[in-house]
C-alpha cells in the first residue's frame, strides 16, 4: 500500500477547505442558535427514508421468523396468557366501578375530561448510529408535515420518552430522557414537591434541585409537572430507585425511566398540548 | 465518457455511504451489540488505507461524518470534521508507512478510534453540542467500542488483501 504520493499542496488546500466547511457549520448553528440547518434537514429526510426501509425489512425478517420458526413452547405460554387474561378481566370489572366514581367526581368538580391534547402516532425506524452514545436519540418516521415541531413533547403509554430537537419534513430525531443533555421539570407525584430530572448517558436519570428531598423515598413516582412547556403535566416519568447521602446539602437520587427505552417500536408525538383544564372557583377560592 | 463514469462512480460511493450511514443506524435498534460499532469510522480507516488517495480519502470522512450527523442528534459538522481527519490521517499512513501487518493495523484502528470519540467530545463541548458529550465517563465502553471497530476493520482489510491476491 505504500506508494509515494503527488505534490501535496492541493491536499493541503483540500483538507484545510474540508475543516474550514466543518467548523463553519458547527460554528454558525453553536453562535446563532440555529438547531437544525436545510442540510441537517434535506440529509435527515433522504437518509431515514432509506433507514425506515431496512428497518421494515429487518421487521419483516424478524417477523417471519417468530410466526413460523419460533412457536415452541406456544401452548404452554397460551395457557400462561389465558389464566392471566381471567385476572385482568376479573380486575377490569372492579376498575370500572373505579372509574365511574371518578367520572362522577370529575363532574362535580366541573373539571374537563384529561387530555393529552393532539397526537401523532410515529413509528421508531433508527436510533443515534455513533457508539457509545447509542440509546440517547432515536430517529422517527414523522416530521414537520405531521405537525412535529422542535420541544415536541414525545411518550408511550408507559411514559415519556423525550422531545424533538430536530424535525425534517417527514422524520425527526427524539432526544431520549437519558441523554446527558436532557433536563425535565417534575414533581413527586406523592408530596408536589418539585425539581428537576437529568439524564447522564446511562440507562437511569438523576433528580436534582428539589426544594425538599427529606420525605423522599424508594419507590416514589415522578411525573412532569409542565412548567419545562416541553411536556403537559402529570405526564409518568420515572421511578426512585435509590436514595443515599448526596456530597452536598441535597440527596442523591437515583430515577429508572418509566419506559423501557431500549425497546421502543412506536411513540406518541404530542403536537399541540391539552389546554389547561379551569381550576374550579371552589378549590381557587379555598387556597 | 471518462466524466460520466467518474460521475457514476461517485454517486455509487454515495449511496454504498448512505446505505452503511443507515444500516448503522438500523441495527442498534434492532440489536443492541451493533451499537459498539463505528462503521463510518471503520470505513474512512479503510479507504485511507486501500484507495492510497488522501484527496478522495478526505472527501469520503467529510461525506460519512455529515451523514453521521444528520441521523444522530449532535452538531452538524462533528463528526464530519473528525471523519475528515481520521481519512487523511488514515491515508496519509497508509502511503509513509507499512499497514500490511496485522499489528500496525490494530494499533492505527484502535488509536484512530479513539482519537474520533475524542475529537468528537470536544467539540461537543466546545460547541455546547445538544446531544452531549460522547466521553463522560463511559471510557469502558469506548475501549470496548475501539475495539469492535479494530475487529471489523482487521476483517474488512483481510478481506481487501484476499481480493486484491486473487486479482493480481
Amino acid at each position: 500500500m505504500r506508494q509515494a504520493l503527488p505534490s501535496k499542496r492541493p491536499l493541503w488546500i483540500l483538507l484545510a477547505a474540508a475543516l474550514l466547511f466543518h467548523t463553519l457549520l458547527f460554528s454558525l448553528q453553536s453562535s446563532r442558535g440555529v438547531d437544525s440547518g436545510r442540510v441537517r434537514h434535506w440529509l435527515l429526510d433522504s437518509l431515514a427514508r432509506i433507514e425506515k426501509t431496512a428497518d421494515v425489512a429487518i421487521d419483516g425478517v424478524r417477523g417471519v421468523w417468530q410466526s413460523y420458526f419460533a412457536l415452541t413452547g406456544v401452548r404452554s405460554e397460551n395457557e400462561v396468557l389465558r389464566s392471566e387474561i381471567d385476572r385482568l378481566q376479573m380486575q377490569l370489572a372492579r376498575q370500572s366501578e373505579d372509574v365511574l366514581e371518578a367520572a362522577r367526581l370529575r363532574r362535580l368538580l366541573d373539571l374537563q375530561e384529561p387530555s393529552l391534547g393532539k397526537t401523532v402516532v410515529a413509528r421508531v425506524v433508527g436510533r443515534d448510529p455513533s457508539p457509545v452514545r447509542s440509546h440517547l436519540t432515536i430517529t422517527i418516521d414523522k416530521g414537520r408535515n405531521h405537525g412535529i415541531r422542535p420541544d415536541t413533547s414525545v411518550m408511550t403509554p408507559a411514559g415519556v420518552v423525550g422531545r424533538v430537537i430536530s424535525a425534517g419534513d417527514s422524520f425527526s430525531i427524539v432526544q431520549l430522557i437519558v441523554d446527558s443533555q436532557s433536563a425535565v421539570s417534575v414533581m413527586v407525584r406523592s408530596t408536589r414537591r418539585q425539581g428537576i430530572v437529568r439524564g447522564i448517558g446511562t440507562r437511569d436519570l438523576k433528580l436534582e434541585y428539589i426544594d425538599d428531598d427529606s420525605e423522599l423515598k424508594e419507590g416514589d413516582e415522578l411525573i412532569t409537572s409542565g412548567l419545562d412547556r416541553v411536556h403537559p403535566k402529570g405526564l409518568l416519568l420515572g421511578v426512585v430507585t435509590q436514595v443515599k447521602p448526596g456530597a452536598g446539602l441535597l440527596k442523591d437520587v437515583t430515577i429508572r425511566p418509566a419506559v423501557d427505552l431500549g425497546r421502543l417500536e412506536e411513540v406518541l408525538c404530542i403536537t399541540e398540548p391539552p389546554k389547561e383544564a379551569p381550576v374550579p372557583a371552589s378549590v381557587s377560592n379555598s387556597r | 465518457m471518462y466524466r460520466i463514469r467518474t460521475v457514476t462512480t461517485i454517486g455509487r460511493f454515495v449511496m454504498t455511504f448512505a446505505a452503511v450511514v443507515v444500516v448503522q443506524g438500523v441495527l442498534p435498534h434492532h440489536f443492541r451489540v451493533f451499537s459498539y460499532f463505528d462503521l463510518p469510522l471503520v470505513l474512512c480507516v479503510y479507504y485511507g488505507f486501500t484507495l492510497n488517495r488522501p484527496g478522495a480519502s478526505i472527501l469520503i470522512g467529510s461525506a460519512l461524518g455529515l451523514m453521521q450527523d444528520s441521523l444522530s442528534g449532535a452538531v452538524m459538522g462533528t463528526n464530519g470534521f473528525s471523519k475528515t481527519l481520521i481519512g487523511f490521517l488514515a491515508a496519509s499512513a497508509g502511503g509513509k508507512f507499512n499497514v500490511d501487518q496485522p499489528i500496525a493495523r490494530v494499533l492505527a484502528l484502535f488509536l484512530f478510534s479513539l482519537a474520533d470519540g475524542l475529537v468528537v467530545s470536544m467539540l461537543a463541548l466546545v460547541v455546547g453540542d445538544a446531544a452531549g458529550p460522547a466521553f463522560d465517563g463511559a471510557y469502558g465502553a469506548r475501549l470496548l467500542s475501539a475495539a469492535f471497530n479494530t475487529l471489523l476493520g482487521l476483517v474488512m482489510l483481510g478481506y481487501h488483501d484476499r481480493l486484491s491476491h486473487a486479482t493480481t
